[in-house]
């Protein structure tokens, strides 16, 4: 104990290491009335940690190549000492990432910290899951299953759908004609170095825009929740007589990763196949389509959309007005209550909102 | 600032979703042929629920000609062959099953060929052909041609041969569907089905019983490959139980210390 203190006490008076911990930790306080759904953030962050580390360790032997790549991910699964554990855990990972984004999103729209001056908060957390879909999306081909061949060679035929540019765009993404070793090679580079750096740069100005607004109140337990900000100047809403973040909720932080491990190794070890069919483990075969290709869970709604309309670019113009109305939500709602419930037509449309994406996604799994 | 977030959002977000409904083109004998009705058409009905479809084995595989050519597709120059007559239907098969054609022809019924006895598509059928198994040999289709005693002592024989190599074959293609490398369980139990199969062209009773024993002691050994799978599956649900376990007492023993602070 003795060492640790005077190695702290050598840090100390090099960069004023107390200091820090002081403002940043100790006396970092937060509202009193904070609630678990705030530990999604760290929870996030937690998972993306987890998946670029299990990510470095699937480079170790995954082979970028069309003709091995398979065979390589076969290698890790059967041959590599806990090869499948790593790569259960990046797989299940992935989709473990998109569905706690999705909860962090909803807390954050039902307690309206979406609100001003939290708009860039917003728009970079929106920025982020879009990245995460990409992320999730260049990950599915790189085993090179049947799956992912084909999955890839519908997705990127979506393209096509664009006015004038959409055939070049599609060879652009494919790198040829068809999905093949050039595509792979793409994605690769998108999944491994590309889209992590950018969620690591988008991730890192999140946390600089919440550093700098503070940790918004939740609208639960008070008598006034009108929104009070004027945006006549910069303010820092700090929360006095609050709970310190270290160690009071850097433990509720500790506790939800935990419990979120729970549920995460459960999959990975009682059901690791949840997320997967059948055809993720057949090698791709460009000459034989598998009957049935549907995406992911979380792309099963967008899915679903472009199968309702006639035509593929109404079903994609739908979507993006949908997607840009969602994107913008803080410039558009302007309203100053923060309570959910004094907010009829609010929650008549965020609960609509969640129905309608959830029965266009059971409809798409059953279509 | 708006129009380009708005722009950089509605690319990323639905460029990779939309069009998941887009299907591959088929082959042109296919896209002609089902739309026709009666005789012509149901070929191609009778060949999608086939072990020939199911392994992507299409019309031009057996018949020739050109799947990509519409106007050219039944051209004799592209090598269609149309479909064969009987005696020569055996020979026609054989150019992929050459293993089975030897025994075929080695057999009483190879023997009876062009003399009234049975080709492979008596047995098979010619489209809609499944995959070999013992019920193909059942009183209804082998009393066509004669009693079915003998035949019914022959597949008797082999019943439980057959009961552990399709009880193996679902085992190894539930742990494929896992991403197991079940190849060489695969290749192992492929080996020891063609050398069984071989017995089922064979109407040599004593023969059959004893080639089925000596298949049998083959089974055991890739069944024991398979138990290994198994308990290293178990292996992992105990190792998974203790973490997860592990994880909720730490997710407690946080909670507990979190308490303390209040």
């Amino acid at each position: 104990m003795a060492l640790l203190k005077r190695l702290i006490d050598w840090i100390d008076v090099r960069i004023g290491a107390r200091d820090i911990a002081a403002k940043e930790l100790t006396g970092y306080l937060l509202p009193r009335n904070i609630n678990t759904w705030y530990s999604m953030g760290s929870i996030l962050l937690f998972i993306f940690a987890m998946q670029v580390v299990t990510g470095i360790l699937l480079l170790i032997y995954y082979v970028p190549d069309a003709d091995k790549a398979f065979k390589s991910v076969t290698f890790i699964m059967n041959e590599v000492p806990f090869g499948w554990l790593i790569r259960m855990c990046h797989a299940v990972g992935s989709n473990m990432m998109v569905l706690v984004l999705l909860f962090h999103m909803i807390s954050v729209l039902f307690m309206n910290s979406y609100k001003s001056p939290r708009e860039m908060n917003w728009l970079t957390g929106f920025i982020l899951f879009t990245m995460v879909q990409g992320i999730s999306l260049t990950g599915y081909l790189l085993p090179w299953s049947q799956l992912s061949f084909w999955a890839t060679t519908v997705a990127t035929n979506s393209a096509n759908a664009i006015p004038v540019v959409g055939p070049y765009l599609v060879e652009f993404l494919r790198g040829g004609k068809l999905v093949g070793p050039p595509t792979l090679g793409r994605f690769f580079a998108l999944h491994v170095a590309l889209i992590p750096a950018g969620i690591a740069a988008l991730v890192g100005a999140h946390l600089f825009l919440l550093q700098r607004t503070g940790v918004s109140t939740p609208p639960f337990g008070l008598k006034d929740t009108a929104n009070r900000w004027q945006g006549d100047g910069y303010r820092y809403e700090s929360h006095p007589g609050g709970i310190p973040f270290f160690p009071n909720y850097a433990l509720e932080d500790l506790r939800s990763i935990f419990i979120y491990l729970a549920c995460f190794l459960a999959v990975v070890y009682f059901d690791p196949y949840l997320f997967f069919t059948r055809d993720s483990f057949l090698p791709a075969n460009p000459l034989q389509t598998p009957a049935h290709i549907k995406p992911e869970w979380y792309f099963l709604a967008n899915y679903q959309t472009l199968k309702i309309f006639p035509s593929e670019f109404i079903g994609l113009a739908v979507q993006g007005a949908g997607m840009t109305f969602l994107a913008l939500l803080p410039f558009i709602d302007r309203t100053t209550e923060r309570h959910p419930l004094k907010r009829p037509l609010f929650m008549i449309c965020a609960i609509g909102g969640i129905m309608l994406w959830i029965g266009l996604s059971v409809w798409g799994h059953y279509s | 600032m708006h129009l380009s977030g708005s722009l950089l959002i509605l690319f990323a977000l639905l460029l990779p979703v939309a069009s998941f409904a887009a299907e591959p083109a088929e082959i042109v004998c296919i896209q002609c042929h089902a739309t026709m009705p009666g005789k012509i058409g149901e070929p191609v009905k009778l060949w999608k629920g086939s072990i020939h479809a199911e392994n992507g084995i299409a019309c031009n595989a057996c018949h020739g000609g050109d799947p990509k050519d519409a106007a050219n597709a039944m051209s004799p120059a592209r090598g269609f062959l149309g479909a064969p007559k009987e005696p020569a239907i055996p020979a026609f098969c054989g150019r992929c099953h050459v293993g089975v054609l030897k025994d075929y022809l080695a057999s009483a019924h190879g023997r009876a060929l062009g003399k009234g006895g049975p080709t492979c598509v008596t047995c098979h059928s010619n489209h809609l052909v499944v995959k070999a198994s013992l019920e193909i040999i059942n009183e209804k289709r082998c009393s066509q041609c004669h009693s079915f005693e003998r035949a019914k002592t022959i597949r008797d024989a082999m019943q439980e041969t057959e009961a552990m190599i399709v009880a193996m074959d679902k085992r190894i293609a539930a742990y494929k569907g896992e991403g197991v490398d079940t190849e060489g369980l695969e290749k192992g139990l492929f080996a020891v089905r063609n050398r069984f199969h071989t017995l089922f062209h064979n109407v040599d009773v004593g023969m059959v019983k004893k080639e089925s024993a000596g298949i049998q002691g083959d089974l055991k050994k890739i069944q024991d490959q398979i138990k290994a799978l198994d308990d290293s599956r178990q292996q992992r649900k105990i190792a998974g139980a203790v973490a997860v376990s592990a994880m909720l007492l730490l997710a407690l023993f946080a909670h507990l210390l979190r308490k303390t602070f209040d």
